[in-house]
């Protein structure tokens, strides 16, 4: 699973599309803007897309190697951990009917799930000692990364600009 | 020394509330006997591997029963319009929250520290050799789960699915704790000292503590308020 081209590189994209929701959340807590939300909601479904896309990444590669769809790795462990505490945040979304409360929420949570991320990756480093988390780049992993992060950039842009149509539209 | 009172009087409050009515605390303790029961049904209770994941089950009843209790914790305020009485009263909301996490601790930990001999009793798991040590994760454990389940209770309480979206919220933010917890508390029911080895745990657990209840505190006025 080390040489893997995509994992890492879906990874770090996912981590900085958590810092991107991180730092909206944070954006919307102090001043109600709901761009900030916008930006939060669509760098949440990133990072929840490349998070799946890394999952199932993971289990392939573990299928082709050793015939097993699934083992409790730290890196398997923590990718699915996170992603639960993210999928949860667009859940919380789905549960408030007032916008404003719906908004604030998902932030508060935000912030919640990125502050465990760091605490989810250790833990499962600490649980799986002997598959601890490696970062071994490769130069055709950096470009995957500069391609994804390309992809997912362009992704949250959209996701924005359909958000700010849908305002326009009930505006109007 | 007023913000103390303050947390002490909605502590107290809840407390009263809960010992008048015991609906929460005898639905998480009769909750608890029954999932006892049901891993009888999935494996030899008295094997020797029962002891090696015996961390592991006490803290799923003490999560899935405490989740019982905390669900409670803003839900019994709607009726009547408590919580909006509650939210218009003149205490910060951080005591309101405080005061409802510390009753929720005396609670949950009530109904682990009533279940605890059982399970002892049932899977024949002397847990006992190092109590003190296994009270101290008790309360660390109990705390973050009362802190985070807490905040779920406010953030779910007038939303849809509010019984569903409690434990989806908790367990995957609490899966370091209960990580630490289960990993000590298997340590400590067979026998063994907290050592150098497990003292990570201990940290671990110490710092999502921390961490979870100056963030909650800080962030408590958007939740109640929105």
């Amino acid at each position: 699973m080390g040489r893997d081209l995509y994992y890492m590189p879906l990874g770090a994209t996912a981590a900085l599309a958590a810092v991107a929701a991180l730092v909206a959340s944070i954006g919307y807590l102090r001043t109600r803007n709901p761009r900030f939300d916008a930006l939060a909601r669509a760098a949440t479904g990133t990072l929840l897309a490349c998070l799946a896309v890394a999952i199932l990444d993971g289990c392939f590669v573990l299928h082709i190697a050793s015939g097993r769809w699934w083992t409790w790795d730290a890196r398997l462990t923590a990718a699915l951990v996170c992603w639960l505490l993210f999928a949860i945040c667009l859940m919380l979304r789905q549960g408030a009917d007032d916008p404003s409360r719906r908004a604030a929420f998902a932030a508060v949570w935000t912030v919640f799930a990125c502050l465990d991320v760091p605490l989810v990756v250790a833990t499962a480093a600490w649980w799986k000692p002997g598959a601890a988390l490696r970062i071994e780049w490769t130069w055709p992993q950096f470009w995957a990364l500069a391609a994804m992060a390309l992809v997912a950039g362009r992704l949250i842009a959209r996701l924005m600009r359909r958000w700010a149509r849908s305002q326009l539209e009930r505006a109007g | 020394m007023r913000f103390f009172h303050q947390v002490g009087v909605i502590a107290a409050k809840d407390l009263r509330a809960e010992l008048r009515t015991k609906e929460a605390i005898n639905s998480s303790l009769a909750f608890a006997l029954v999932i006892l029961l049901m891993f009888s049904f999935a494996f030899d209770p008295l094997a020797d591997t029962t002891r090696e994941i015996s961390g592991g089950l006490l803290w799923i009843v003490f999560a899935f029963a405490g989740t019982l209790v905390l669900n409670r914790s803003f839900a019994r305020e709607l009726p009547n319009d408590c919580l909006d009485g509650l939210i218009a009263a003149p205490l910060p909301g951080a005591a309101l929250f405080l005061g409802k996490v510390c009753a929720n601790f005396l609670l949950v930990l009530g109904v682990q520290l009533v279940s605890l001999p059982v399970f002892g009793i049932f899977y024949n798991v002397p847990w006992t050799r190092q109590f003190p040590q296994l009270l101290l994760v008790m309360v660390l454990g109990t705390w973050g789960l009362t802190v985070v389940g807490t905040v779920s209770s406010a953030l779910t309480v007038n939303i849809r699915l509010r019984e569903l979206m409690l434990p989806m919220l908790t367990y995957p933010i609490l899966f370091p704790a209960l990580l630490g917890a289960m990993q000590l508390t298997a340590t400590l029911v067979a026998g063994n000292p907290i050592g150098p080895g497990e003292a990570g745990w201990l940290k671990m657990i110490v710092g999502f503590d921390v961490i979870y209840t100056a963030v909650s505190l800080a962030l408590v006025d958007t939740i109640l308020v929105g």
